[in-house]
C-alpha cells in the first residue's frame, strides 16, 4: 500500500521543502514561483514523486516567508504580511529569535491541522464550500477588510488608506477571467498601454515593504553599523513554550480559518492569514497589544497561512478546482501525467492520495526541523552591514518583480512607483498595513459585490441569503465593535499621555 | 420597501459600479480628514521644509536616482543580447557597487573590498540561478 | 531527467555565450528565443502545449526556448516590440475571437501579426446541464427557447467560452426567429465560477470542458454536484482521433454522441456549427521570413517523426500540425465563419 515511499520520494520532499523555504525567505520570490519553475521537472519524475517535490516546495515556500517578515519587516510572500505586524516589532525589541520560533511552531501546527482536515473531511468540506455563493464570499472578504480598522493607528487615516488601497487595486480592466466585462476604468488617458492589467500584487508589496523601507533608511543617512544591534538576534534568547500557554484556542482557530479559506475557491491565499489575524484580535483578551509585538498575532498569522496548504488541496482534489494560485499549478502536474482531478479523484487514485498526505506530513515535519535548526543562520542576515544588505535586497526585489509574471518590465516600474509611494505615505501619515490589505482584497470584494447584485438584483440578499451570511454579519459587526471600543480606549489612555 | 432595495446592474457598465462606490467612500473619508486635520494640512509647507532639511539628501536622492537609472538601463542593455538576461547582470553589478558605496560611511579598502566581492558574485550567481536551473526570463 | 540535460546545456552555453556570434550560422536563427503565451497560468492547457512544442523545437533547432506565461495582452505587446525573431508566441482561437467580440486590448491577429503553423487541438470545449435538468439534449434547449422559456447559459464572455453560446443563439434564430432572445448569458469567469453558477441555480446550462467536468458527469444522480454533457463542440473528425477509451468514465463513443452530427447545432440551416480550440504560433509581422520558415520546417519534421504526438495525446490533446500556409487559410476561414455567426446574432437584437 505504501510502496511509493522510496528514498527518492523522501529526498524529493526534503529537497523540495528546503528549496521552498529559501524561495519563501527571499523577498520577491514566492512558493508559487518555486512550484512553477519545478513543474516541468515532474514530467520525468512520475506522479507520486513529482507531487512529493511540489508539495515540499509548497509547504516550505509558505513557511519561509516568515523569516524576512520577522527579521527585516519585509514579508517574504504575500501571505506573511500579517506576520510583519507583530514579528518585526518583537525583533526590534530584541526578541527576534523568539518571534521566529513562535512563527515556526505555529506554522507547523497550522500545517498539521489543515492536513488532518484534508485527510478526514475533504469531500464533505468541498460539499459545504459550494454552499458559498457570491454573497457569502463577499461577506467573508468584507470581514477580512474590517481588519483595516483594527490595524489602524489612527482609525480615520487607516480606513482612508485601506479604501485607497481598494481604489488603486481597481485600476485597469475589470478582469474577464474572474467574471468582469473587460472594460478599462480608472486609467488616466495615455497610460492604457501600461495600466491595462493594473498593478500586480507582488511588485506593489515589495515596493511598499522593501524599497520604501530602504528609502526611509537612506533618508536617515543609513545609520552606521549593522542591524544586529537593533534586532539582537541570538542575544541569548531563552525560549520557552510558555508563550503558547493560553494560545491553543488561537492556534486551532487560526489553523482552522486558514484551512477553510483555502477550501473556498476564489477567496485567495493572502486572505487566509488576514482573516485569522482579524479573528485573533477580535477574540483576544488584550487586543490593544496587537501590532506592537504580540506573540498571538504571529501565531494567528502563521497558523493561518500554513493552514491554507491543506485547505487549498481540498477543492483541488474533490472538485478539480484550485484553492489558491499555487494549487492551480498542481493541476498542471496531474494533467501532464494524464491524471484527471475532480470529484472522483480520491476514490480512483487511492495511492496518489495517500502519497500526497504522506508527502504533506513529511514536508511539515521537515519544515519544522529545518527551520528550527536554521534559525541561527537566518539570524546571520541581520549581521550583514546595511550597505551590502540593502543593495542586494533591492536587486532581489527587482528580480522578484520581473519574474513574478514571467518577464514584464512594467512590474519593475510598479515596484519603483510603490516604493516611492510607500515613503511618501509615511510622511503623509497614510498607513501601509491597511493600504496593502485593501489592495489585496479589493478585486475580490468588487467581483463578489457586483456579481451578487447582478445575480440577485436586491440589496437585502446580503442579509437574507443564508444562515452562513447571517453568521458572517455577526463576525463583521463583532470585529467592528471591538475596533471601535479599542480606539476609544486608546484615546482615553492617550489623553493622559502624549499621543495615542 | 422592496423597491428601494432593488438594484439592476447592466453587465456592460458593471465595471463602473464598484469604482464609483469606492470613490464616493474615499471622497467622504478624505473630506472628514481634511476637516479634522485642517491644522496639520495648513502646516504642510513648514513640515516639508523641515523634512527636507533633516534629510540626508545625497543618500536619499542618490538612491532614487540610481534605482531609476538601473531600471531604465536594464532593458536597452539586455536588448543587445536578446533573452540572455545579460541586461540584468551587467546593470546589477554597477548598481550594487554604487548604492553600496553611497550607503557606506567610511570608504576604506577594508570595507570596500567585501562590497566589491558581493557586487560581482551576487548578480552573477543570481543570473546563473535564474537563467539555468530556474529557466526564467531576465531582462 | 530534464534537469541534467538543461544543466549540461547551461554549462556549455554559459561558457560560450559571450564568445559566440549571437545567431546560429546555419539558419540565421536566434540562439535564445522567448516563447510568450496568451495565458498567465503555467498549469493550463496553453502552457502545456507550448512547453511540449518548445521542448521539441529547441532540441530540433539546437537553440534555447523559454516559455513565458505572460498572458494575452502582455504577450501581444512583447511580440509587437520584437521584430528580430527572438520572441514568438503560442495562443489559440481566443486571439481572434476576442477581437471579433471587441474585447479591449485585442487587435486582429491576421492583420497585425503573422499567423504560423498550428500544433494541437484541445477538443474539450463542452456545455453541461445539471443531472436533474429537464433538458436532455440541445434539441430540448432550442425547443424550450422556442416555447418561450428562458434558458440561462453560464459563460466567460469575449472568446472561446462565448462562441458556442453565440452559435446556440444563432441556431435558435434560424429555427424560430425571436427565440434567440430567450437564450441569455450569465457572465461569469473561471470554470469554478461557472460550476458554482449551476449549483447556485443561477444558470441552466454551463460552458465547461471534458477535462474539467467529466468526473462530475460520473457522480450519482442524487449528488447535488452531478452534471450531464449536452454538447461537445469539437468536430467529429477531431474526436475520432481521441483515445478510444475517452477520458475517465466517458468513452469516445459517448463524446461523439454529444458532438456533431449526432448532436446538431446548426450554423446556417445546413451545416453544423463546430468549434475546436486550436493552438498555433504567431510571429511579429516584420520578422525575417527565414526564421518563420525554419520553425515551420522543423515542426513539420518533428511531427513526421511522431514522438510529439505521444506526448500530446498523453495530456488529452489532439495533434494537429498544419504548415503555416495551410494554417493561415484554415484559421482565416474559421474566423470568417464565426464572424458571420456573431454579426448575425448582434444584428438581430
Amino acid at each position: 500500500m505504501f510502496e511509493f515511499i522510496t528514498p527518492l520520494f523522501l529526498s524529493l520532499i526534503l529537497g523540495g521543502t528546503m528549496v521552498g523555504i529559501i524561495f519563501g525567505a527571499i523577498p520577491g520570490m514566492t512558493a508559487t514561483m518555486a512550484v512553477a519553475v519545478s513543474l516541468p521537472l515532474t514530467y520525468s519524475l512520475g506522479l507520486e514523486n513529482g507531487l512529493a517535490l511540489l508539495l515540499g516546495l509548497y509547504v516550505g515556500g509558505i513557511s519561509g516567508g516568515l523569516v524576512p517578515a520577522v527579521l527585516l519587516g519585509i514579508p517574504g510572500t504575500p501571505s506573511s504580511i500579517t506576520t510583519t505586524f507583530d514579528g518585526y516589532p518583537m525583533a526590534q525589541r530584541g526578541e527576534g529569535e523568539t518571534a521566529l520560533r513562535i512563527g515556526i511552531i505555529a506554522s507547523f501546527a497550522g500545517g498539521i491541522i489543515s492536513l488532518v482536515v484534508l485527510w478526514l473531511f475533504a469531500p464533505t468540506l468541498a460539499d459545504f464550500a459550494i454552499k458559498f455563493s457570491y454573497v457569502e464570499k463577499f461577506l467573508i472578504i468584507l470581514f477580512a477588510l474590517t481588519v483595516m480598522a483594527a490595524l489602524s493607528k489612527d482609525m480615520l487615516m487607516g480606513i482612508f488608506s485601506g479604501v485607497l488601497g481598494i481604489f488603486i487595486s481597481l485600476i485597469g480592466t475589470y478582469d474577464v477571467s474572474s467574471g468582469g466585462n473587460g472594460e478599462l476604468r480608472l486609467v488616466p488617458p495615455g497610460t492604457e498601454y501600461w495600466l491595462e492589467s493594473g498593478f500586480s500584487l507582488l511588485p506593489v508589496l515589495i515596493g511598499l515593504f522593501g524599497l520604501a523601507a530602504i528609502l526611509e533608511q537612506a533618508e536617515l543617512g543609513v545609520p552606521k553599523g549593522h542591524s544586529a544591534k537593533d534586532i539582537k538576534v541570538g542575544a541569548h534568547a531563552s525560549f520557552s513554550f510558555s508563550v503558547f500557554r493560553g494560545q491553543v484556542v488561537n492556534l486551532l482557530r487560526s489553523g482552522g480559518i486558514g484551512t477553510f479559506v483555502g477550501i473556498l475557491p476564489g477567496v485567495g491565499g493572502s486572505a487566509a492569514s488576514i482573516i485569522a489575524y482579524t479573528n485573533a484580535k477580535t477574540f483576544s483578551r488584550r487586543p490593544e497589544r496587537f501590532g506592537k509585538g504580540e506573540p498571538a498575532g504571529i501565531i494567528a498569522s502563521e497558523a493561518g497561512n500554513n493552514g491554507l496548504t491543506g485547505g487549498a488541496l481540498v477543492p483541488l482534489l474533490s472538485l478539480g478546482i484550485p484553492g489558491d494560485s499555487t494549487t492551480a499549478l498542481l493541476i498542471g502536474a496531474f494533467t501532464l501525467q494524464g491524471v484527471q482531478v475532480g470529484p472522483l479523484f480520491i476514490g480512483n487514485n487511492p495511492d496518489t492520495w495517500n502519497a500526497m498526505i504522506i508527502a504533506m506530513l513529511v514536508a511539515n515535519v521537515a519544515m519544522l526541523v529545518m527551520m528550527y535548526v536554521a534559525i541561527r543562520w537566518f539570524a546571520l542576515v541581520v549581521t550583514i552591514p546595511k550597505h551590502i544588505l540593502f543593495p542586494v535586497i533591492l536587486m532581489m526585489c527587482v528580480i522578484g518583480a520581473y519574474t513574478i509574471n514571467y518577464g514584464i518590465m512594467f512590474d519593475v516600474w510598479t515596484l519603483a512607483i510603490f516604493g516611492i509611494f510607500g515613503w511618501l505615505a509615511g510622511k503623509l501619515r497614510l498607513e501601509i498595513a491597511p493600504f496593502i490589505i485593501g489592495f489585496i482584497l479589493g478585486p475580490s470584494a468588487e467581483i463578489y459585490f457586483v456579481k451578487s447584485l447582478e445575480s440577485f438584483g436586491d440589496l437585502t440578499i446580503f442579509f437574507t441569503k443564508s444562515w452562513i451570511a447571517m453568521l458572517l454579519w455577526v463576525l463583521i459587526i463583532g470585529s467592528v465593535v471591538v475596533s471601535v471600543l479599542l480606539a476609544r480606549k486608546a484615546r482615553r489612555d492617550g489623553q493622559g499621555g502624549e499621543e495615542a | 420597501m422592496g423597491d428601494l432595495t432593488r438594484v439592476t446592474i447592466d453587465f456592460e457598465t458593471s465595471h463602473l459600479v464598484f469604482p464609483i462606490l469606492i470613490a464616493i467612500i474615499l471622497g467622504l473619508l478624505g473630506l472628514a480628514i481634511a476637516i479634522r486635520d485642517r491644522a496639520r494640512i495648513a502646516a504642510a509647507v513648514p513640515y516639508w521644509r523641515r523634512t527636507l532639511a533633516a534629510m540626508d539628501k545625497p543618500r536619499f536622492l542618490g538612491t532614487i536616482a540610481l534605482t531609476l537609472v538601473y531600471f531604465s538601463a536594464m532593458v536597452p542593455v539586455g536588448d543587445i543580447w536578446p533573452n540572455t538576461g545579460l541586461g540584468f547582470l551587467l546593470c546589477s553589478i554597477p548598481y550594487i557597487l554604487a548604492t553600496g558605496l553611497l550607503f557606506m560611511h567610511e570608504r576604506r579598502p577594508r570595507q570596500v573590498l567585501p562590497l566589491v566581492v558581493v557586487a560581482l558574485a551576487g548578480p552573477v550567481f543570481v543570473w546563473w540561478l535564474f537563467t539555468y536551473p530556474l529557466f526564467l526570463t531576465l531582462p | 531527467m530534464k534537469l541534467t540535460r538543461r544543466t549540461l546545456l547551461a554549462a556549455a552555453s554559459a561558457a560560450s555565450l559571450l564568445a559566440l556570434p549571437l545567431v546560429a550560422e546555419a539558419q540565421n536563427l536566434p540562439r535564445n528565443m522567448r516563447m510568450v503565451i496568451g495565458s498567465k497560468s503555467t498549469g493550463g492547457d496553453t502552457y502545456q502545449n507550448s512547453a511540449i512544442v518548445a521542448d521539441a523545437l529547441s532540441e530540433k533547432l539546437g537553440i534555447n526556448i523559454k516559455v513565458d506565461a505572460v498572458g494575452a495582452t502582455e504577450a501581444f505587446k512583447a511580440l509587437a516590440r520584437d521584430s528580430r525573431g527572438t520572441t514568438i508566441m503560442i495562443f489559440h482561437d481566443q486571439s481572434y475571437l476576442a477581437n471579433l467580440y471587441g474585447v479591449t486590448g485585442y487587435d486582429d491577429p491576421f492583420e497585425n501579426y503573422t499567423v504560423g503553423p498550428t500544433v494541437a487541438i484541445n477538443p474539450g470545449n463542452a456545455y453541461l446541464v445539471p443531472a436533474d435538468s429537464p433538458y436532455q439534449s440541445m434539441e430540448d434547449i432550442l425547443a424550450a427557447a422556442e416555447a418561450g422559456t428562458r434558458v440561462r447559459v453560464a459563460i466567460q464572455p469575449g472568446g472561446v467560452s462565448e462562441i458556442g453560446f453565440s452559435a446556440l443563439k444563432n441556431a435558435a434564430k434560424l429555427r424560430a426567429p425571436g427565440s434567440e432572445e430567450n437564450i441569455v448569458p450569465v457572465n461569469t469567469g473561471s470554470q469554478s465560477d461557472k460550476n458554482q453558477a449551476m449549483w447556485d441555480d443561477l444558470a441552466d446550462v454551463i460552458n465547461g470542458s471534458i477535462q474539467a467536468n467529466e468526473q462530475f458527469t460520473q457522480l450519482p444522480a442524487d449528488d447535488a454536484k452531478a452534471m450531464r454533457f449536452v454538447w461537445i463542440t469539437a468536430r467529429p473528425e477531431t474526436l475520432e482521433q481521441a483515445p478510444e477509451a475517452g477520458m475517465g468514465g466517458t468513452s469516445r463513443a459517448d463524446m461523439l454522441a454529444h458532438a456533431s452530427p449526432q448532436t446538431s447545432v446548426t450554423l446556417d440551416g445546413e451545416k453544423d456549427f463546430t468549434f475546436d480550440k486550436e493552438f498555433f504560433l504567431l510571429f511579429n509581422k516584420e520578422m525575417d521570413p527565414e526564421i518563420a520558415a525554419a520553425i515551420d520546417t522543423a515542426l513539420g519534421e518533428i511531427f513526421a517523426e511522431g514522438q510529439i504526438q505521444e506526448r500530446q495525446k498523453a495530456a488529452f490533446f489532439i495533434p494537429n500540425y498544419l504548415s503555416a500556409e495551410e494554417a493561415r487559410a484554415h484559421l482565416q476561414e474559421k474566423r470568417d465563419a464565426y464572424e458571420k455567426v456573431i454579426s448575425e446574432i448582434s444584428g438581430g437584437s
